[in-house]
């Protein structure tokens, strides 16, 4: 029975904890990223590791506006879980991204996220 | 509330911003396709003109661009899972958030006020994804009714060569010029269009001497200029009518790092015969994407003069990599890499039958004909940063030099083999190099190239190449009249070429 309280006790947690931590975009144009202070914890490497790498050849706005408005802005096509998988292949076959399969599936893993968090 | 206040606002902030990172491209001037579909050279091409996957995904989709089509954006919504579906449903709902409808609003609104044409709103929500995804302006009616696309789907192409031959007595040229028009797009992706037209090449023919002479233009030229009835009677065949090059090798002409290098084996003639592989040809074309990784063309080819029609086929497929339509590989990313989430093969095989000469529709007179036929393999490998292509032609003509059996003259029967091998290295996103080796046996004599190409882009649209051909010929005779001979060639170019 404890066990059972403690679990829901802390799933409510997690669930308020996360319901609060709304992620907010800074920044303009080639500077707008996500807000640090809205990252989670558990989640801050792989956002470091997305502000290193995904800014390579365009600037993190591009991932904000898809994760914001659930549809990526150069194509239009709708951003979700499957597109995002899909974009992380995209991304580790494209020569000269320079990411490794564990890199993406981080980042993967962190965009899921996000589009979870927003959708809320 | 407050919080809903400052996302609108933030929502404002970004729309804003997009758009103006929008017109930043379109300051730089990019062409057609990148102007409708407001995406980058990138998207589709590695370093212009030659395509990467997705650019020759587009191709074959006949200028609709994949997923963004109505039926794509709805497939996809529909394949998606309810629970995967969430975040695109749940952008539209009432948080404001990920409001897509009121972000292209705003996109709309901004672009007004930075001063922009009243169309060029309309043209960013009307793109067919936004318009099928319920977000975005309604297109106006007429403009839809009579499917005409928004933004004039013009681009220009323009190459100012300079050439180093030593064995020329001007040794450095600044060689040539030329301006290019491309037109391309479709009509509510029912009907697709493309045309390439030469409004100016060089002409030196005029000059004689050098008191102040600048080159003439040589005649203009419509090198392409064809419709697409795309999905015809709702299947997967495509119909293409008008002056195209036939889907015969795995690449379009146009499609490579070289500038001034044709590939041999799509570009060599036999004898008197004009007839290449990469030539434009007045035809009929049906194609298809079949399984997503094969496609198929045929066509018919028509000759003035000629009453017997010439054919080809063509057929092609691709393991690995992204499909036809553009889908990404199943890749496990939960496991250990492995060399084929990187390996993309595919590989062609053509024929083209024909005959050509004299007329043979004149009455009473005897046409003097040569049949000939070529077959090819294509290969292209991918592999990160490494390409390879592969390609092979075997040829015959019946009679190459023109004359019939009636003349004293007996036809020379030729049997063509010519081969290239073009290897390619990507070191940046902006800077590739590539070798080439060719093998060209084509009944003149033996000649053998070795092309080196580096080319960049210091921005999307603009490169800059350099590349040089080492040529060697064994007992070849330049044309079909000369005497054979050996013979090296040695040719430097820098070419700057520029889109807009
Ligand atoms: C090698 C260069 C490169 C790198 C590295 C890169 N991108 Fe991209 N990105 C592109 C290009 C080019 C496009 C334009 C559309 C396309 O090719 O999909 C793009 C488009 C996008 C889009 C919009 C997609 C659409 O369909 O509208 C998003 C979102 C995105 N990138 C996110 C990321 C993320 C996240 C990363 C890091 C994992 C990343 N990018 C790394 C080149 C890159």
């Amino acid at each position: 029975m404890r066990k059972h309280m403690l679990l829901i006790a802390l799933f409510t947690l997690v669930i308020a904890s996360v319901a609060d931590a709304r992620i907010m975009a800074k920044g303009r144009g080639a500077k707008m990223n996500f807000d640090p202070d809205s990252i989670p914890a558990q989640y801050k490497a792989q956002f470091d590791l997305m502000t290193r790498k995904c800014v390579k050849c365009h600037t993190m706005e591009r991932t904000v506006i898809a994760i914001q408005t659930g549809r990526a802005p150069i194509t239009g096509q709708p951003f979700e879980r499957q597109a995002v998988k899909a974009y992380g292949i995209k991304m580790l076959r494209k020569p000269d991204s320079n990411m490794n399969k564990q890199e993406i599936r981080d980042v993967v893993m962190l965009l899921n996220f996000l589009l979870g968090e927003n959708a809320k | 509330m407050k919080k809903r206040l400052i996302r609108s606002i933030s929502i404002a902030v970004i729309g804003g911003l997009a758009l103006s990172l929008l017109h930043v491209g379109k300051a730089s001037a990019i062409p057609a396709f990148t102007r409708a579909y407001k995406v980058e050279c990138s998207t589709c091409h590695t370093i212009y003109p030659e395509l990467n996957e997705y650019g020759e995904a587009f191709l074959k989709n006949s200028y609709v661009y994949f997923g963004k089509g109505k039926k794509a954006v709805r497939e996809k919504e529909a394949a998606a899972p309810a629970e995967i579906a969430k975040p695109a449903a749940a952008a539209t709902d009432v948080k404001g958030e990920g409001d897509a409808d009121k972000l292209s609003k705003l996109k709309a609104g901004a672009m007004g006020a930075s001063g922009a044409t009243a169309s060029e709103p309309a043209a960013e929500a009307t793109s067919p994804a936004n318009g099928a995804a319920g977000g975005g302006e309604a297109k106006s009616e007429g403009l839809l009714l009579a499917a005409i696309p928004e933004l004039l789907p013009i681009s220009f192409t323009a190459s100012v060569q300079g050439a180093y031959d030593h064995s020329q007595p001007n040794e450095f040229d600044l060689s040539s010029r030329v301006l290019k028009l491309n037109a391309g797009g479709n009509f509510r992706e029912k009907a697709s269009f493309f045309a390439t037209y030469v409004a100016y090449s060089e002409n030196t023919s005029n000059i004689t001497n050098t008191t102040s002479t600048t080159p003439a233009n040589n005649s203009t030229n419509i090198k392409e200029l064809y419709v697409i009835w795309r999905r015809a009677f709702d299947t997967p065949i495509n119909f293409r009518v008008g002056r195209m090059e036939p889907k015969l090798s795995l690449w379009k002409s146009s499609n490579k790092l070289s500038v001034t290098n044709s590939f041999a084996p799509y570009s060599y003639t036999v004898g008197v015969s004009e007839f290449t592989i990469q030539q434009p040809q007045d035809a009929l074309e049906a194609n298809a994407i079949l399984g997503n990784r094969f496609f198929v063309a045929g066509g018919v080819v028509n000759r003035k003069f000629q009453n017997a029609k010439e054919g080809y086929g063509h057929i092609s497929c691709k393991f690995g990599g992204a499909d036809y339509l553009a889908n990404e590989p199943e890749v496990d990313l939960a496991k250990e890499e492995s060399i084929f989430d990187f390996l993309t093969i595919t590989v062609g095989a053509y024929g083209y039958y024909g005959k050509n000469g004299t007329p043979n529709t004149t009455p009473g007179i005897t046409p003097i004909q040569n049949t000939y036929y070529r077959s090819g393999v294509d290969m292209d490998i991918l592999y990160k940063l490494f390409r390879l292509r592969l390609a092979g032609v075997l040829g015959d003509d019946d009679s190459s030099n023109l004359t019939a059996s009636l003349s004293n003259v007996a036809p020379v029967k030729v049997k063509s083999y010519v081969a290239a091998v073009e290897g390619e290295f990507t070191f940046l996103q902006n800077l590739i190099g590539a070798i080439r080796f060719e093998y060209q046996d084509d009944g003149r004599g033996l000649v053998r190239r070795y092309i080196p190409t580096l080319a960049y882009g210091p921005l999307e649209n603009v490169k800059v190449v350099l590349e040089y051909k080492h040529e060697v010929a064994t007992s070849y005779a330049s044309t079909p009249t000369s005497v054979a001979q050996d013979f090296t060639n040695r040719i430097g170019t820098l070419d700057v070429t520029f889109s807009f």
